[in-house]
């Protein structure tokens, strides 16, 4: 008998009736999602810049890649920056667009400055940022560089995990990440320590659509 | 490793006299004890949450064999490959099977304790296969060549000298041990080398969600992400209990797991994990396997010791424990510390080698309260000690002297001519009103057995003594 069989009728010869409880709902109100999602991120160690519209959010991704110094940058090409030709919009950094560009991306976002992504959808409760991967959606690009710059309306704000996934259709792609924070450790001594592995900052730039 | 009653009480003992040890155990559990409590305080009805949680937990495992095949269903269909190991050597040798397959020398882990529990990296290691754990912690105890003394904070024994030194022998680098941030930033470097030439990637998992076949993984670090995204094959071990039938629960899981264990909201990355890299993605894996490990856990399903099954690893028992503490992991003798330990150790790996785990509390119940599941562990740890006598693991002097004082104390008669008899006997050994034990009986020696007294209460009761010093009034 297969490994397989042999566990799953262990488990069948106990398998009892089950009433599998009706999913629990979320019994968050925030009055104001924007507000809240600014807050937990930044009491997260991450960052938000509020942007009135659309134009003024890619002004402030222009200052805080000039102040970031940065060279190059890799970007995913997912809305809302889809429709956007990245190199004439910042002629001053060099470019690496995924699923466009060529040559290997794995080297490029390990040489980058910035990796520059979308979102499916933002959680107001825990300030956190869903990224997935996907045609034009690299997920070595929002984790390799040491700063991941997430452009974020607010109309894919959401409440919470539980509302998130409430409202879940259809099948995911390969990888999906919730992203509340730059990344961090307390392994020595339980002192706090950002940037271990992934980005050191995470910043959001939150507009209004 | 194992933990008999002499070996935790041997290892408990050592652990109890360092000083550091006990401060760092001290701060950490009371850090992670705090921030469970004010992280849960901040949902709306937690604890009708708890609750909630409990049944999904239960009714999951009612049906596990149910959920399980859906899990390998959509999982699959979703391009990923699933094995399933009997035995801990069995999923050994499927992850060793498919490094070998790819000529893989260099595998990159996060963090995971269903991998500690196989020793997969001595077995990947004697293959010639050098694992890397990237987890700081995990990694600070692997250039040491400890266990995790914590489920979620596995070096916290360790103090920042010891990790700068171990740091410098392994880099060749000097580091200040009063520079955290350029500590971090080392491991970060020489790390990040690892996972960039990783032929495969090893992870455990937090939850596997049957609805879409996915998997996922919490972290704060990131290298989870690193470790499931750079190399062209991931390799998941997963306990078959880890299993959420539909993303409802799995929320309420992921709702509870960061707060209850490091009392966060979230982790900062929850990473799900939905089979290989499609065809037009720019880049992850070619191959994801997900190996679903048995090793003791499905012949528990229907027993008293179900619910053990429940757990979802997230530490909480452990802050709470008075005597994890003080005990700190290592006494456990297995990766598996504090409550949880105690109670999944023996029936994983046998209550003759962990028959001391079950004595390891005072039943005090704090576990019991803090568990997001709800998990009755006290109950449990009773059910091995009752087990323990029924299966005659006790030492036999132990028994014995169990049995005689059963029998002793059940006639009046009997309790004091043995009293009597204890009182001659003793008269060697007692110095005062203390006794001096051998140190095999007395560990440590910190405290000392009182002898039994002259005379018995009930004599100096029945003597009239006590009517005429306290009745005068
Ligand atoms: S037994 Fe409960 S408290 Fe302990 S690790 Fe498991 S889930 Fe957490």
């Amino acid at each position: 008998m297969s490994a397989r069989d042999q566990i799953l009728n262990q488990l069948r010869s106990n398998e009892r009736p089950a009433e599998h409880p009706e999913p629990w709902r979320s019994r968050r109100n925030f009055p104001d999602l924007a507000e809240r999602f600014t807050q937990t991120l930044t009491a997260g160690k991450g960052e938000v810049i509020r942007a009135a519209n659309f134009e003024a959010a890619l002004n402030e991704i222009d200052t805080i890649l000039h102040e970031l110094q940065a060279k190059r940058v890799v970007v995913n090409d997912t809305a809302p920056l889809d429709g956007l030709d990245v190199g004439k919009q910042w002629p001053d950094f060099e470019w690496f667009v995924a699923g466009k560009s060529e040559g290997d991306i794995k080297s490029f976002c390990a040489g980058a400055d910035v990796g520059l992504s979308g979102a499916d959808a933002a959680l107001a409760e825990t300030g956190s940022v869903v990224v997935s991967s996907g045609p034009g959606k690299s997920r070595l690009a929002t984790l390799l560089p040491p700063v991941h710059l997430a452009i974020v309306p607010t109309s894919i704000l959401t409440s919470d995990i539980l509302t998130w996934t409430a409202a879940r259709q259809g099948q995911p792609g390969a990888n999906r990440v919730l992203v509340s924070g730059p990344s961090k450790t307390a392994d020595i001594e339980q002192v706090l320590a950002i940037g271990v592995h992934g980005p050191k900052r995470f910043i959001v730039v939150l507009y209004d659509d | 490793m194992t933990a008999t009653m002499h070996e935790f009480r041997h290892s408990a003992f050592v652990a109890i006299e360092d000083i550091q040890l006990q401060s760092a155990l001290e701060g950490a559990t009371h850090k992670f004890g705090s921030g469970r409590t004010d992280a849960l305080a901040e949902v709306p009805e937690v604890e009708a949450m708890r609750d909630h949680f409990k049944k999904v937990r239960s009714a999951t495992l009612s049906q596990l064999a149910h959920h399980l095949e859906t899990f390998e269903k959509n999982a699959t269909a979703a391009g990923a490959q699933v094995h399933w190991a009997a035995t801990g050597d069995d999923a050994c040798r499927i992850v060793l099977d498919i490094a070998q397959r790819h000529g893989v020398k260099l595998v990159t882990k996060s963090k995971s304790m269903a991998t500690e529990e196989i020793h997969l990296n001595q077995v990947l290691s004697k293959a010639g296969i050098e694992p890397v754990e990237t987890d700081l912690g995990e990694w600070i105890i692997q250039l040491a060549g400890d266990p995790p003394s914590h489920i979620i904070a596995p070096a916290i024994h360790k103090t920042r000298h010891q990790i700068a030194e171990m740091f410098t022998k392994e880099t060749g680098q000097q580091v200040s041990a009063d520079d955290i941030p350029g500590l971090t930033e080392l491991a970060r470097q020489v790390l990040r080398q690892k996972f960039l030439a990783a032929g495969m990637g090893i992870s455990g998992g937090n939850i596997m969600v049957a609805e879409t076949g996915s998997l996922v993984l919490v972290m704060n670090e990131g290298n989870g992400r690193l470790v499931t995204s750079t190399p062209p094959v991931h390799v998941a071990v997963v306990g078959l209990e880890k299993l959420a039938p539909t993303w409802d629960d799995a929320a309420v899981w992921l709702s509870l797991l960061a707060r209850s264990s490091t009392g966060q909201a979230l982790t900062i990355y929850t990473n799900i994990i939905t089979g290989p890299a499609r065809p037009t993605d720019p880049d992850g894996p070619q191959e994801v396997h997900i190996v679903i490990l048995d090793n003791g856990r499905s012949k528990l399903i229907g027993t008293k010791y179900e619910e053990v099954l429940q757990c979802i690893r997230c530490g909480a028992c452990l802050n709470a424990c008075p005597v994890y503490r003080e005990a700190g992991g290592h006494a456990y003798g297995n990766p598996y510390s504090g409550p949880i330990g105690a109670v999944i150790a023996p029936l994983l790996f046998g209550l003759d080698k962990y028959s001391g785990l079950p004595h390891a509390s005072s039943l005090c119940g704090a576990c019991k309260d803090v568990c997001p599941a709800r998990i009755d562990l006290p109950r449990m740890l009773l059910e091995l000690r009752a087990d323990e006598v029924e299966q005659r693991v006790l030492p036999w002097w132990e028994s014995m002297s169990e049995r005689a004082a059963a029998f002793g104390l059940a006639s009046p008669g009997l309790f004091k001519y043995g009293t009597a008899l204890i009182r001659q006997m003793q008269r060697p050994l007692a110095k005062g009103d203390k006794l001096n034990l051998p140190a095999k009986l007395n560990p440590g020696q910190s405290r000392q057995t009182p002898a039994l007294a002259k005379r018995s209460f009930h004599d100096i009761w029945q003597s009239g003594e006590l009517d005429n010093k306290n009745g005068g009034e």
